[in-house]
């Protein structure tokens, strides 16, 4: 499963907390409606872009998976620019 | 206003240090909800809040996170967090408090970070010596966190591990630093609320590993281990060096629960007698027929020697331990002190089954997966496995469970 997508943010091998910290600054220079996918191998981003998404202003978690690439678990994340 | 701050990183074991001399301690949890119900920092001294970092960051609204946390802390936290305490910093692995850790600071704060997080905490063990003669040997290794006991004996040069716990380090250390070879590896029972370490340490060191038959079955799947083992038989008598444990059947938390007694006076006593709490009869799903077992399996041990000195499976509360740091108690203390033994030598067998399953706390759903690993059908990687076991214990009786928290709050 893959969802549309604008941009891509890779964040694999950051810990706690620069994946959040880093994709929220690249989402605040999307526009409107466009969609980030952020990657991520900190097992801990899953439940944190989805507390993240419920408090965050003008953004929605579309959707979230786990890729595994050569044994290492990928976590993605959609989020999207509302407004 | 602002003092001169210096970083203070809290290891595992400071805190514990810490907690043990019950010193008062605020901790400003950033991970998520979720987590911290399941698993917050518990101690005599402690009182805790919930500040999740990405609503610190979202309230702070900067791009910097120490930015973020300074702004938020003023703005959400002036009336939460004391200006006379200490202020831990707590999460996951330690790097997000460590930003809120600057924050604080910045803003004056005695503010620390507890390295590696609640994970490092989690996965903490410590030793400590029962006895320590040359002759023989009592360890207690715990994970205080959990309030998880287990115990090696050393004798002649060989060590007896019981119930060891998921990492291996702690036993194997020990081992190197005694000049002893562990050669023989006991779980007095099918463990729920933790994954044991008995078969992967017996597999790192070529000791026989031994459980009692009817916990090599699952009790609610009814399928076998897969695992060869040496059944324990009741009143079996196994060798430690020159001394001599020995078995005793006591049915009840599992069906095949052993206690072991060394030398007629120490006494194992796994899952069944706590310090401040009894074993909870239900995890096997099958609490009414199990209660009456286990009330007949406690008087069984409280007709033991008075000064018998009792070593048991969990605790709940670092104020269980004597002031040495030890878990440990005489029976006849605990029999005028235990809630629970005080009931029990009180009522009849039918007022006691009715106060055992009156007093079941909530059932953990996870508990009955970890029993399917301690069984060997299932073998989670490394991340599961921690999950699974994330928290505290409760092993034990509801009412002792309540003591303990109306106590740390």
């Amino acid at each position: 499963m893959s969802l549309p997508f604008d941009k891509v943010f890779d964040a694999r091998g950051m810990n706690c907390p620069m994946p959040l910290v880093n994709a929220r600054k690249e989402i605040g220079k999307l526009q409107s409606g466009q969609v980030l996918k952020v990657l991520a191998t900190d097992r801990g981003s899953v439940g944190d872009f989805q507390g993240w998404a419920k408090v965050a202003k003008n953004v929605e978690l579309v959707g979230q998976e786990t890729e595994t690439e050569g044994g290492t678990s990928i976590y993605v994340h959609y989020v999207k620019r509302t407004a | 206003m602002t003092r001169p701050t210096t970083e203070i990183a809290w290891t595992a074991g400071e805190l514990l240090n810490q907690l043990r001399r019950r010193q008062k301690l605020f901790v400003l949890d950033v991970r998520n909800r979720d987590e911290f119900e399941k698993f917050p920092l518990e101690g005599p001294g402690v009182s805790a809040i919930n500040f999740p970092y990405f609503e610190m960051l979202e309230s702070g609204g900067k791009d910097d996170m120490v930015d973020s946390i300074v702004a938020c802390a003023q703005q959400d936290l002036a009336n939460k967090l004391p200006r006379d305490l200490p202020v831990l910093a707590v999460c996951a692995k330690g790097g997000t408090s460590e930003f809120v850790m600057q924050g604080l600071q910045r803003l004056g704060y005695d503010a620390g970070n507890l390295q590696g997080g609640m994970n490092a905490w989690g996965n903490y063990y410590e030793s400590q010596a029962i006895l320590d003669t040359h002759e023989l040997s009592i360890f207690q290794i715990s994970r205080p966190a959990r309030g998880c006991l287990s115990y090696m004996v050393v004798s002649d040069g060989n060590a007896i591990v019981i119930d060891p716990l998921r990492q291996l380090h702690a036993y194997l250390d020990m081992a190197r630093a005694r000049g002893c070879s562990i050669s023989m590896i006991i779980d007095t029972h099918s463990h729920a609320d933790h994954i044991s370490g008995g078969l992967a340490l017996a597999a790192a060191t070529g000791a026989s590993y031994h459980l009692h038959p009817y916990d090599a079955i699952h009790p609610m799947d009814l399928l076998p281990a897969t695992f060869p083992y040496e059944p324990i038989r009741d009143g079996q008598v196994l060798r430690a060096g020159k001394h001599e444990l020995r078995a005793v059947h006591i049915p009840g938390h599992t069906l095949g629960l052993v206690a072991l007694i060394l030398d007629d006076q120490y006494l194992f006593t796994g899952d069944s007698i706590f310090i401040r709490s009894i074993a909870r009869p239900d995890l096997g799903g099958k609490s009414e027929a199990w209660a009456p077992l286990h009330t007949r399996s406690l008087r069984k041990l409280l007709e033991m020697p008075e000064q018998t000195t009792v070593l048991p499976g969990h605790f709940s509360t670092l104020e269980e331990a004597d002031t040495g740091g030890n878990f440990q108690a005489t029976l006849c203390d605990l029999k005028r002190q235990n809630e629970s033994l005080l009931v029990l030598q009180r009522e009849s067998d039918d007022g006691f089954v009715r106060y055992l399953l009156d007093s079941l706390p909530k059932f953990i759903p996870e508990y009955a997966e970890i029993k399917r690993v301690n069984t060997g059908l299932l073998s989670p990687a490394e991340d599961d496995a921690a999950t699974l076991e994330l928290g505290k214990n409760v092993c034990g009786l509801a009412q002792a469970q309540a003591a303990v928290h109306g106590e740390s709050r």
